[in-house]
């Protein structure tokens, strides 16, 4: 179909669509104006229920926890999917290596000052220490396993600023990455499991549930919050590997 | 209508996404109004939770039964957006995939599935 | 009685494992691991479908039971539908796991995983009482299969498929979630049962929006036309174990999708509406473009692809009907065409793994020493066709029974599918008349998916095509089956009993006593079969007919523009979807205000 066509084709349809959202719109709540009882009952029950602040973390890990899992084992099948996608071929490596490396092509730029270098370096022990504590501190205020293991993801890439790809490279191309994403994704259905064995239903919080307040508070929501931390940041650092794998093997190849 | 104007702002994004991924003529340009489509969903959703004068639903220094916004909606989005990066990246993967192989990135050099 | 949420945990546990693992487990052990989690899938899945005929059981999650009219978890309802579709995922993905025994090229061990994941959201998806994790659930499943699909990507051509079929499926998801967070607005509920009683009576603009973009996200995955183009092409990307979930499982989980929402959601709204229609129009015209799509392919996988967009449409059509006999006949019919499309994909796939192709033209008279293969592929045929003795007879018996009309269309779409399949099986296996037309389109061919040529079919290979085929036949014999489907049927569409399930904990369920099916039924299914075979004979010995007597040749240079429409171009396919969305929402908007 030749693109004029397809444009029109388009145009056509999206008259229909916008119309009938705008038309869906409305006759909505107005904005500001929330009233569903879902969100209000939650937000009332949550604190004394789970003795937990967050309610969206509640929410998140225990009231609607069954979705989470699911979306957490979405991020293992994207993960395992780019994996699968960009995995070497022995002819690909073979090619490389005969057609030989252009070393100067990541050698031409400036060298970085010394300053970037020492204090992005000091960083990535500062975000790792973040990325902990926000994933661990989920059930008493914004934060919790996702927004946690995507920040120590992407400490590394501080590393790669700081062009010290050695242990960038050696970092993210670990062995047992893959073993603790597998070990976060497994973990949160474990969890799970667990309630079964106190004859309670799937993902029941079963673990005691502590002061509100205090960090080890709310049973099972922050064990299944690491869990997912864990998932997170070693999904997010394969799938960096994965991009980044040719640039690195060239990478080392020029140091050699 | 200005009221519910972030609502008509949801369906405008919504409408560019589609009109971006069927104008496209670069594969990652593709992908990215499939994020712009995404993106959409999240300005309704939020905007359906927001309530004028409410607080942030976190009781670490507010009292429970304070007025507040949707928790629910907050919840649902927030896991969709770490998730739908990493299908963004599957896509991309995709794409990195067919220039290794057909050395080019646009749409219309990839029509090996003609009927 | 086990949990119903280990149907979704332990594939998901297994995968974890199975991923992690993957460097150091061999790969026998690997694949006897993933057989045994689908076999525990299939025996506890079969174990919760009879359970529910006697009760509907509703399992809550973290024990978050409702609070007066308000669900504040998440539930499963275990009605007979749900897990009856439960147990016919975990069957196809046991026999799919079978087929790809050993030889099958795992990716670096890869598509274990994902196979598992696959069957875990499949299974969650057909249970799920919530509308949020039903969208969860079909996202899990859409990425699972987007990830299978990077299996044969080391070939240049199956990337545009593999990336069509996740564009598209993404922009449905969306949509999905679009009309969701619009019912969460105005009700403040995600509950499946909690919503049909929040908005029963009212068809406003806004349940009507609502409903245009969840019925579009569920009919993408469907398949139905004009949003069918990415299956073709996700059908000739997937391997042969991963292709017979889509068509067997995948697609018809689509359509239930729809279903389920719309018996729960919206059948209280449009009640005294001509709403439905939408379906019987979407259904007639996916029916029968897709029959006529499938006699034009010469690729056997596209080829099965375009029929199961066929025999989906004519599930939606069923299903627009909206009485007891047609849901009786749509879940018969849904079951029937699973197996029988699985066969016909193991059987292809065995072509695959001799040959090294799917192309008919290609394969000509190479079939004629795969004696097996041979009489699973014809018998396979005859079974699309709707020809007596296949499950899909019955279930077009009792579609049919109420509505005379729709015997036309399941006329032609089993004359066109059928007759494809039997076509192609006459040239391949018989060697009979012409190899077929030696244009462009015969060249599309596809990559071998197993590490290396054989000459021998192991006995991994011909046993799931066998167990298919057999048992769509073995199921038309079985008149419980029968029965209990037709008491599922009905149970299904009564949302009473539904919310007061998920309300109670649990509703009685009561066996129907079917009637029999009337013996001329079988004469009519006989006439499709007869049909189906003239018409794959017209094909093979088309050269040798006066050219007065060809004129039905004459419709490929008409057919030519349509077919061009398959373009491969993912902005071809959105274009489309938006015009099919928009139309939907019209046709939604005028019969339902």
């Amino acid at each position: 179909m030749t693109e004029k066509r397809r444009l029109l084709l388009f145009f056509a349809g999206a008259i229909g669509v916008a119309s009938v959202y705008c038309a869906g719109i409305r006759n909505m709540p107005p904005f500001g104006h929330y009233r569903g009882p879902y969100g209000d009952v939650i937000a009332r029950l949550a604190v004394y229920e789970r003795h937990t602040t967050d309610t969206v973390n509640a929410i998140t890990y225990d009231y609607r926890g069954f979705d989470t899992l699911g979306e957490e084992f979405i991020l293992f099948s994207a993960v395992t999917g780019v994996m699968l996608l960009l995995r070497p071929e022995t002819q690909e490596r073979r090619r490389r290596e005969t057609e030989g490396e252009n070393p100067e092509s990541f050698r031409d730029r400036a060298a970085l000052s010394e300053t970037v270098q020492v204090f992005t370096t000091g960083m990535f022990g500062f975000a790792v220490l973040f990325g902990i504590y926000i994933g661990t501190h989920g059930q008493l205020t914004p934060g919790g396993g996702f927004q946690g293991g995507v920040i120590i993801a992407a400490a590394p890439m501080l590393l790669y600023v700081a062009e010290n790809t050695d242990a960038f490279r050696r970092i993210l191309s670990h062995p047992l990455m893959e073993f603790f994403e597998a070990l976060g994704a497994a973990g949160y259905a474990v969890v799970g499991l667990v309630a079964l064995a106190f004859s309670a239903p799937f993902l029941t919080n079963v673990l005691p549930l502590g002061k509100t307040g205090d960090v080890f508070s709310s049973g099972t929501i922050a064990v299944i919050s690491a869990c997912v931390g864990v998932e997170v940041g070693a999904g997010f650092m394969l799938v960096t590997y994965e991009y980044l794998r040719e640039i690195l093997s060239r990478e080392k190849n020029t140091e050699d | 209508m200005l009221a519910n104007l972030p609502y008509y702002v949801a369906a405008w994004l919504f409408l560019c996404g589609l009109y971006g991924i069927v104008r496209s003529r670069h594969l990652v340009h593709t992908v990215i109004s499939l994020t712009v489509l995404q993106s959409s969903t999240y300005v309704l959703l939020l905007a359906i939770g927001f309530r004028k004068g409410g607080y942030a639903p976190i009781f670490a220094d507010i009292a429970p039964g304070v007025i507040t916004v949707d928790p629910v909606v907050q919840a649902l989005m927030l896991t969709d957006v770490v998730v739908e990066v990493t299908v963004v990246a599957l896509l991309l993967a995709m794409v990195v995939k067919a220039f290794e192989k057909g050395g080019t990135t646009r749409p219309d050099d990839l029509r090996f599935m003609r009927g | 009685m086990l949990s119903p949420a280990l149907l979704v945990a332990i594939p998901l546990i297994a995968a974890a494992l199975l991923g992690g693992l993957r460097k150091l487990l061999p790969r026998l052990l690997t694949d006897v691991l993933a057989l045994l989690t689908a076999l525990f899938n299939l025996v506890l899945a079969s174990l919760w479908t009879l359970h529910a005929l006697h009760r509907t059981q509703v399992y809550w999650f973290g024990g978050w039971y409702p609070r007066g009219h308000m669900a504040l978890g998440i539930g499963f309802v275990m009605d007979v539908a749900g897990c009856g579709l439960a147990t016919l995922t975990a069957f196809l993905a046991t026999l799919a796991l079978l087929f790809s025994f050993r030889y099958t090229d795992s990716g670096g061990d890869h598509y274990h995983p994902l196979m598992l994941v696959f069957l875990a959201a499949m299974s969650g998806f057909a249970l799920t009482g919530d509308l949020f994790n039903l969208f969860v659930f079909f996202e899990l499943m859409s990425t699972a299969a987007f990830a299978l699909c990077g299996l044969k990507t080391q070939e240049p051509s199956p990337l545009a498929g593999a990336f069509n079929f996740a564009v598209t499926n993404t922009v449905a998801a969306f949509m999905m979630l679009t009309g969701i967070a619009l019912l969460y607005s105005t009700t403040g509920a995600l509950n499946l049962a909690q919503l049909g009683l929040l908005l029963a009576g009212r068809h406003d603009r806004l349940v009507l929006a609502a409903f245009a973009f969840l019925m579009t996200g569920f009919l993408v995955k469907a398949a139905t036309v004009p949003f069918h183009f990415w299956l073709p092409d996700a059908h000739a990307v997937a391997p042969t174990s991963v292709c017979v979930l889509f068509s067997g499982v995948m697609v018809p989980m689509g359509l239930f999708g729809a279903m389920r929402v719309y018996a729960t959601i919206f059948q209280g709204c449009f009640a005294g509406t001509h709403v439905s229609w939408i379906f019987i129009a979407f259904g007639s015209l996916s029916a029968l473009w897709g029959g006529i799509m499938c006699f034009a392919e010469h690729h056997l996988k596209r080829l099965l692809a375009f029929s199961t967009v066929s025999h989906t449409g004519l599930m939606l059509l069923a299903f627009g009907l909206w009485t007891k006999t047609a849901m009786a006949g749509l879940l018969l019919y849904l079951v029937g065409h699973a197996l029988v499309k699985a066969g016909l994909f193991f059987c292809a796939g065995i072509l695959l793994h001799r040959f090294r192709s799917v192309s008919e033209p290609w394969l000509f008279g190479k079939g004629r020493a795969l004696r097996r293969t041979r009489i699973l592929w014809i018998l396979g045929g005859f079974g699309l066709a709707a020809a007596p003795g296949f499950a899909l007879a019955i279930g077009e018996s009792y579609i049919s029974a109420g509505a005379g009309w729709t015997e036309w269309i399941f006329l032609a779409v089993g004359a066109l599918t059928g007759g494809a399949v039997l076509r192609a099986g006459l040239r391949i296996f018989f060697g009979l008349g012409d190899a077929g037309p030696t244009d462009e389109s015969a060249k599309v061919d596809e990559a071998p998916e197993t590490l290396k040529e054989s000459h021998q079919i192991n006995w991994f290979l011909w046993t799931p095509a066998l167990a298919c085929i057999a048992g769509s036949i073995a199921l038309t014999f079985w008149p419980e089956y029968t029965n209990a489907v037709h008491s599922a049927a009905i149970r299904f569409m009564d949302f009473g009993s539904y919310a007061h399930a998920v309300y109670q904990q649990f509703t009685p369920a009561s066996m129907v006593r079917a009637a029999a099916i009337p013996g001329k039924d079988w004469l009519l299914a006989g006439v499709h079969a007869f049909l189906a075979l003239g018409l794959a004979l017209w094909a093979v010995y088309r050269r040798r007919i006066p050219r007065a007597l060809r004129w039905p040749s004459h419709i490929e240079g008409p057919l030519r523009p349509f077919r061009a429409l398959q373009s491969g171009y993912p902005g071809d396919y959105v274009a489309w979807l938006t015009v099919g969305s928009a139309a939907l929402g019209a046709a939604a908007f005028w019969l339902g205000h």
